[in-house]
């Protein structure tokens, strides 16, 4: 009789687990959707950081200067390091701006003095885009906008940078 | 510009600005052990380069997807399907199509190909993730810049 009850109870646990384990999955597969509605927020929120770009801000100087680094972003499937980059200089009212490097036509890499021609501009060497020292673009060259401008941040003499926004949101 | 979906549609607007194609070349081949390592190898440095190149020059190139062909295969008969890729990207019209590869095999081909080969000497095998290597990337990309705008001059 014990024994009967014993193995009604074997069995009962083994259902118990069973249907644990499916209740299990089918959580799994209810969250997924939920999880992917939520993910982009939360994506945007850890790449709302600001990163120390290894700058001091005693070497920021009136000539705009490139500066690299890395930041981990979940992208889709993956986790990974993405490159980021900025020319920063102060300007005549001495605050330090830090300009996004993509060029507002079709997103090319625009570099400072990038064309021996236009001196004291930024170049984009794709279809010869132009924009002056304060990141406004040159009228009657392929960029309708200014260059987007970095969130910044100075902490203990370093420069923090966090994401580009278009001028005047910055 | 990437071979997918989003870029394409900016592709399709901007017809007009995109003028430039890259298509990297990779072996394959799972013969030889040592062989297919660095086959291996090429395939990810190529992967590394292209996709740089690719965030530089964004607004004016397309990234075309490997095209792969084996170490064993016949040289002409590839020359002759690539032939086919480069004539279906000059329709489009692509003006300026960049094969890249490593592989200096293709070297003597050259001049049968209807698109410009850009052979870049293989880089040392270390770390993909060194900074040694983040370097010699940094610089390999801004030598090819350099050199597809010479070809857009
Ligand atoms: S992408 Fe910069 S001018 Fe076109």
């Amino acid at each position: 009789m014990s024994d009967e009850k014993q193995q009604v109870s074997r069995r009962q646990f083994l259902n118990y687990t069973l249907t644990g384990v499916g209740g299990f999955m089918a959580a799994g597969l209810l969250i997924s959707p939920i999880r992917m509605a939520i993910d982009p927020v939360l994506k945007e929120s850890s790449a709302g950081d600001m990163a120390n770009v290894g700058l001091s801000v005693d070497d920021i100087t009136e000539e705009p200067q490139r500066i690299d680094w890395t930041i981990d972003q979940v992208d889709g499937w993956y986790e990974s390091e993405v490159n980021r980059a900025a020319w920063v200089y102060r300007n005549e009212n001495d605050e330090i701006v830090a300009f996004s490097p993509v060029c507002k036509h079709l997103g090319c890499v625009v570099s400072w003095e990038g064309s021996d021609q236009h001196p004291n501009e930024y170049f984009c060497p794709c279809h010869d885009g132009r924009y002056y020292k304060d990141g406004t673009n040159v009228p009657g060259t392929p960029p309708l906008a200014p260059l987007d401008e970095y969130v910044q941040e100075v902490r203990d003499g370093m420069l923090f940078l966090g994401e580009p926004k278009p001028r005047g949101e910055a | 510009m990437k071979w997918r979906k989003a870029d394409l549609q900016t592709y399709v607007q901007s017809k007009e600005y995109i003028d430039t194609i890259v298509l990297p070349l990779v072996p394959f081949g799972i013969a030889n052990d040592e062989e297919s390592k660095k086959a291996a190898i090429q395939s990810e440095m190529i992967t590394l380069l292209s996709h740089e190149l690719e965030k530089e020059l964004t607004g004016r190139m397309l990234l075309a997807p490997h095209y792969s062909y084996l170490k064993s295969a016949d040289k002409q008969t590839e020359i002759a399907r690539m032939n086919m890729w480069a004539a279906e990207m000059k329709e489009q019209p692509f003006k300026h199509i960049f094969i890249l590869t490593f592989d200096p095999s293709w070297k003597k081909y050259e001049k049968e190909l209807e698109s410009t080969l850009l052979w870049l000497p293989a880089v040392q095998t270390g770390e993909l993730n060194s900074k040694e290597m983040h370097k010699t990337v940094r610089e390999q990309v801004a030598q090819m810049v350099e050199l597809i705008r010479a070809y857009w001059q």
